[in-house]
């Protein structure tokens, strides 16, 4: 069935634009963060603000919000990478094999 | 399945009758809103999926060689990086846009707002060709002498840098194919089989450029803010 749900223009247009609002704040927060605050963490900051951003991009540009399968679905694909990401830290804090990685010195 | 003599992708309603003699109207992939849209998320979570494992083996080498890759980063133009970022925030907003004025019936409006899209996606395009340009002519690319071993480069610094032209080279890849896209999307909309009753095509092609923006969202700062701090110490 196509999709005949109305539209409130005048609201969504506002919706959009708000959203634009917020996004580019936050990009202007990516810009002067290493500069300004918390520099001594400026990666884990600077993913902390790429991800607001990605939820606000998912649930209002995406149109997540309220999408109840779609959403679980969504959170189990980032669950699985985000599984994947910590086994990958986790290992590479104990890394064992320098002397003979290709990955840690060019290889001989 | 519906079929037709004289395009196979044109929407027409075909009725299927159940055991008590009511009809139903069979639905086509056009019609069929909801099942079209999980079948694109289900595509765009591979994607996210592929672009994951990219971003774990950025994350390995980096745990492994920090320092080299806040060295490396510290040297990318953070300026075009930073237009481009500005660039598809605003390719989301058109392409939002154009959604919406489909789906109030505004069709010219739409199409305006598609051009608009991929106007700016040429622009990301130009400056991320300028920017390479100019990273070629400083030295800094694939299969030049100076990112081989014992070129001047440290190891970790030209894995940085390999793992940097793949990504946004996969990623501008993916601008390209979101501009073939929407080209497609302008061509359907002229012949009438996309318009504001069937616009599954345009959400799901809007759907894809948020997530194309979506993951310059993590490349952008990944890249090009980590090593900022070294230049403001």
């Amino acid at each position: 069935m196509a999709n005949h749900t109305t539209v409130d223009y005048k609201a969504e247009k506002g919706g959009y634009y708000k959203v634009l609002v917020g996004l580019l704040l936050l990009t202007a927060l990516t810009f002067i963060q290493p500069s300004m605050f918390l520099t001594d963490i400026t990666f884990g900051i600077q993913m902390l603000i790429g991800t607001v951003k990605a939820w606000i991009i998912l649930m209002y540009y995406m149109h997540l919000k309220g999408e109840k399968l779609i959403g679980w679905t969504v959170v189990f694909a980032v669950f699985i990478v985000v599984f994947f990401f910590t086994i990958v830290i986790i290992d590479v804090s104990n890394f064992q094999y320098a002397d003979v990685s290709h990955i840690t010195s060019p290889a001989k | 399945m519906a079929h037709d003599s004289h395009d196979s992708h044109e929407y027409v309603p075909e009725i299927a009758v159940d055991r008590n003699g009511k009809e139903h109207v069979v639905q086509g992939w056009q019609g069929d809103f909801d099942g079209a849209k999980l079948g694109f998320w289900l595509f765009m979570l591979t994607e996210v999926l592929m672009f994951g494992a990219m971003f774990m083996t950025l994350t390995y080498y980096f745990t492994l060689h920090h320092a080299d890759f806040i060295h490396a980063s510290s040297e990318l133009d953070r300026t075009l990086g930073g237009i481009n970022t500005v660039v598809l925030l605003f390719s989301a907003l058109t392409m939002g846009l154009g959604l919406l004025k489909m789906r109030s019936g505004d069709v010219k409006g739409a199409k305006l707002m598609i051009w608009a899209t991929i106007l700016l996606a040429l622009v990301f395009l130009g400056v991320k060709a300028l920017e390479w340009t100019n990273d070629y002519n400083e030295g800094i690319f694939l299969g030049l002498e100076t990112m081989q071993a014992g070129g001047g480069k440290s190891f970790g610094e030209i894995l940085f840098f390999g793992m940097y032209f793949t990504m946004t080279g996969l990623h501008g890849f993916h601008i390209i194919i979101g501009i073939g896209l929407m080209l497609w999307l302008l061509k359907r909309i002229n012949s009438k089989k996309v318009s504001p009753e069937h616009h599954i095509l345009h959400f799901n092609i809007a759907l894809y450029w948020d997530l194309v923006h979506l993951i310059w969202v993590f490349v952008f700062p990944y890249f090009y803010m980590t090593g900022a701090g070294a230049i403001h110490g």
